[in-house]
């Protein structure tokens, strides 16, 4: 047993047993009645699953046939003792004449009350399995005309909602966020008046609440309104007028509810796609600023820094005493220092443009180590170098694997620690034509935790301090050597100390003048 | 740089600072140097007399050092160098390519800006033709251009065998001496060893030989140099 939504015990559908009851009760939801309907359709049949029609036509009988038997018994009970030789035998026909005329007249009468039931019973399964046939035409005014004309006019209106609905659906899906919330709310508009019958309609995006009801006065056109939310949250309200002639029901506003909150949900979307769209613009501005700004400054850098360096050349190869003099070689090492920062800059300015170009060349590479190790000046620091592919040649640009080289060394001083010691080691791989240059220094090596992002830009070691280095010179390296054919990566922490890193070049085989 | 006369730069720069420096530097070493601020100012010094050797800015005021090249070898080749701040505009240093001998980035170190100069002053004398210059059935070389077109396909030549192509074919079926090469393909500050030159002609021969095993136009003078030669075989 469950409670129905007036609190009294309610049973089981089946249980129900006269179409009377339910028609009297006019509490419980559409479910309840629905079930109910169907319990009306089937009688009690005393326990037995007999149809309407057979239990019909046997009540219909047996009311024919029952009174006439018993009447006849009854005269045959009286009359028989008389001994009437006609009276007796017509009195027999009589009564089985009654009785068979019964039988037919309720045979009839069956028929021609289950027939319209039939056909009614079948045009509503059409309609409840969604195939809706023409309206079931039945004359007169009596109750079964009336049930004809409800479920015609049920089924009609079940019709247009369900077209309603494929119609709002359709609609629904030509939403797109990307046509923008002005774009959307007039579709929205057209679509509600095309969908529902509207004279008129709009939607105002402003807080419900605000907006007035329209007063609904009997001939004029009927005002519809529902809000538009997406999930709670209300975004504005969708009203409209309705011919005066039709009907408005509670299906229909269901309708129109699910309809604007579709439109809702449509437009929150396309209010946050056009918010992405705006912010992904400002950061395409931002980007192109910074490497802009980047690209503006490390150029406006060079200009001075020319002079800088040109006139510190000049006293330095003005006498001997100049020469040596230690204050003018630190400006010198500084001005490089300054110049390998800006050119590292330009490069990253470079990359994120998409326009770094490789010159090839072929180059020595074991002579330009040594060279920029010399270029970076680092003192305290002890340098081994072992070229182990003698008479080959990297294929390369000059610049471009100085910067590279420049960087590496770098690193391996700055990381290398107190007592550094950095190695390099140059060798050949025979069978790709390649070459490998290892640096490797006696630091503390690189962290587990840094080693996924240390070839990202602006990726800093844990032990570089506060702001030493740009964090640029791995990721400038790996793709200036990637621009080259080659590659770069860090070698997997071995049982020495420190950070070994190994980059490869195509390389040419020693030539022999032939 | 055997010629008794001093040679002539012209150094073309809108900073004077600069300028200023780079004169003193380039008189210490024996050049007779004269200055311009713009291109115009540039091409009026070229009417009073004609240098021989143009270092040239990029980035100028009114007119830019890529258009003054452009005028100045429309008139006639005269070795240009261009002296300029890097920019992310790589496309105007590659049309840089067909007018200028060879691009130095500021700020530069004079050694190696002297030792450009002095590579581009060697080739003095050499002359090629102006545009292509066709070696045979399947080799034809457009050195202003650095290119060469290989049975039909463009080939880019890198401007150092740009370099080595121009000193060969300058001497067209002389051997050019391997040292000779090495100085006309590098400039002192780069320590070339004569393997570069056995490198870049094999890697040259990989280009512009149809059988690179068997070469037709490339040839090697065993010991000595190479020498490039004009053919109507394809093949060996």
């Amino acid at each position: 047993m469950t409670q129905s939504a007036d609190g009294r015990p309610e049973t089981p559908a089946e249980g129900r047993t006269s179409g009377a009851e339910a028609a009297g009760d006019s509490a419980g939801n559409a479910q309840d009645r629905g079930a109910r309907t169907r319990g009306a359709l089937s009688p009690h049949n005393f326990g037995l699953r007999l149809s309407f029609r057979v239990f019909l036509t046997a009540s219909l009988i047996v009311a024919a046939v029952v009174p006439v038997a018993v009447f006849g018994g009854i005269l045959l009970e009286a009359r028989l003792d008389t001994d009437d030789r006609v009276v007796v035998p017509l009195l027999i026909a009589g009564i089985v004449g009654a009785a068979l005329f019964g039988v037919g007249a309720a045979a009839v009468a069956v028929a021609s009350l289950t027939a319209p039931l039939r056909r009614i019973t079948i045009a509503v399964e059409r309609v409840a399995a969604g195939e809706p046939g023409p309206p079931i035409r039945i004359t007169g005014d009596d109750e079964l005309a009336r049930l004809a004309e409800s479920h015609n006019r049920i089924a009609a209106e079940s019709q247009r909602r369900n077209g309603e609905l494929a119609a709002l659906l359709s609609a629904i899906a030509g939403y797109s966020p990307g046509q923008g919330v002005e774009a959307l709310v007039a579709a929205a508009e057209s679509d509600a008046r095309r969908i529902y019958g509207l004279i008129d309609s709009q939607i105002l995006l402003v807080d419900p609440t605000t907006v007035p009801l329209a007063e609904t006065i009997p001939g004029d056109p009927r005002p519809v309104r529902t809000e538009v939310r997406a999930g709670r949250e209300p975004l504005g309200v969708l009203t409209g007028h309705l011919p005066a002639t039709r009907t408005w029901e509670r299906a229909d506003q269901d309708l129109l509810e699910l309809f604007s909150n579709e439109v809702g949900v449509a437009l929150r979307n396309a209010e946050l796609f056009g918010r992405i769209e705006t912010q992904n613009a400002r950061l395409v501005e931002l980007d192109a600023a910074k490497d802009e700004f980047l690209r503006s400054v490390s150029h406006n850098l060079q200009t001075p820094l020319t002079s800088i360096r040109a006139y510190v050349e000049q006293l330095r190869s003005a006498s001997p005493e100049a020469a040596g003099d230690r204050r003018l070689a630190i400006v010198d090492e500084q001005a490089d220092r300054l110049t390998r920062l800006v050119r590292q800059l330009l490069t990253v300015t470079r990359i994120e443009a998409g326009v770094l170009r490789s010159q090839p060349e072929v180059i020595a590479i074991g002579p330009r180590v040594r060279k920029a190790w010399e270029a970076i000046g680092a003192t305290g620091v002890s340098f081994e170098l072992r070229d182990e592919a003698r008479g080959w040649l990297a294929v390369a640009d000059p610049d471009q694997l100085d910067q590279v080289l420049w960087a590496l060394l770098d690193n391996s001083v700055k990381y290398g620690g107190s007592h550094g010691r950095v190695e390099v080691l140059v060798s050949s791989d025979d069978a790709d034509d390649r070459l490998r240059v290892t640096i490797a220094d006696h630091g503390p090596g690189v962290d587990e935790a840094d080693r996924g992002r240390l070839f990202a830009r602006f990726s800093r070691g844990a032990g570089s301090g506060s702001g030493e280095g740009t964090g640029l010179g791995l990721y400038v390296s790996r793709q200036l050597l990637r621009a080259m054919g080659g590659e770069l990566w860090l070698e997997p922490a071995g049982t020495e100390s420190g950070a070994a890193f190994t980059l490869w070049l195509p390389g040419e085989r020693p030539g022999d003048g032939s | 740089m055997t010629e008794p006369r001093q040679q002539r730069i012209l150094v073309v720069d809108d900073d004077p600072n600069l300028l200023v420096v780079l004169a003193e530097q380039l008189r210490d070493d024996g050049f007779e140097v004269s200055t311009a601020r713009d291109g115009q100012e540039a091409l009026r010094r070229l009417e009073a007399s004609w240098p021989d050797l143009i270092v040239v800015d990029l980035t100028m005021p009114r007119m830019d050092g890529l258009a003054l090249a452009r005028q100045i070898k429309a008139q006639a080749d005269l070795p240009i160098i261009v002296l300029s701040a890097i920019d992310t505009a790589d496309s105007k240093v590659r049309l840089l390519d067909a007018v200028a001998e060879d691009y130095v980035s500021k700020p530069y170190h004079y050694p190696e800006l002297r030792a450009r100069i002095q590579r581009v002053l060697r080739r003095l004398g050499d002359r090629i033709p102006r545009q292509s210059l066709v070696l045979g059935p399947k080799l034809t070389l457009d050195l202003h251009h650095r290119n060469a077109t290989v049975d039909g396909k463009e080939v880019q030549l890198t401007p150092t065998e740009s370099r080595l192509l121009h000193a060969l074919a300058a001497n067209l079926d002389k051997v050019v001496a391997t040292e000779t090469l090495l100085a006309r393909g590098w400039s002192d500050t780069e320590e070339a060893e004569p393997s570069y030159v056995w490198v870049s002609m094999r890697r040259l021969r990989q280009k512009i030989e149809i059988d690179p095993d068997h070469p037709v136009h490339l040839l090697t003078a065993r010991g000595v140099g190479y020498r490039l030669v004009q053919t109507d075989d394809p093949v060996r």
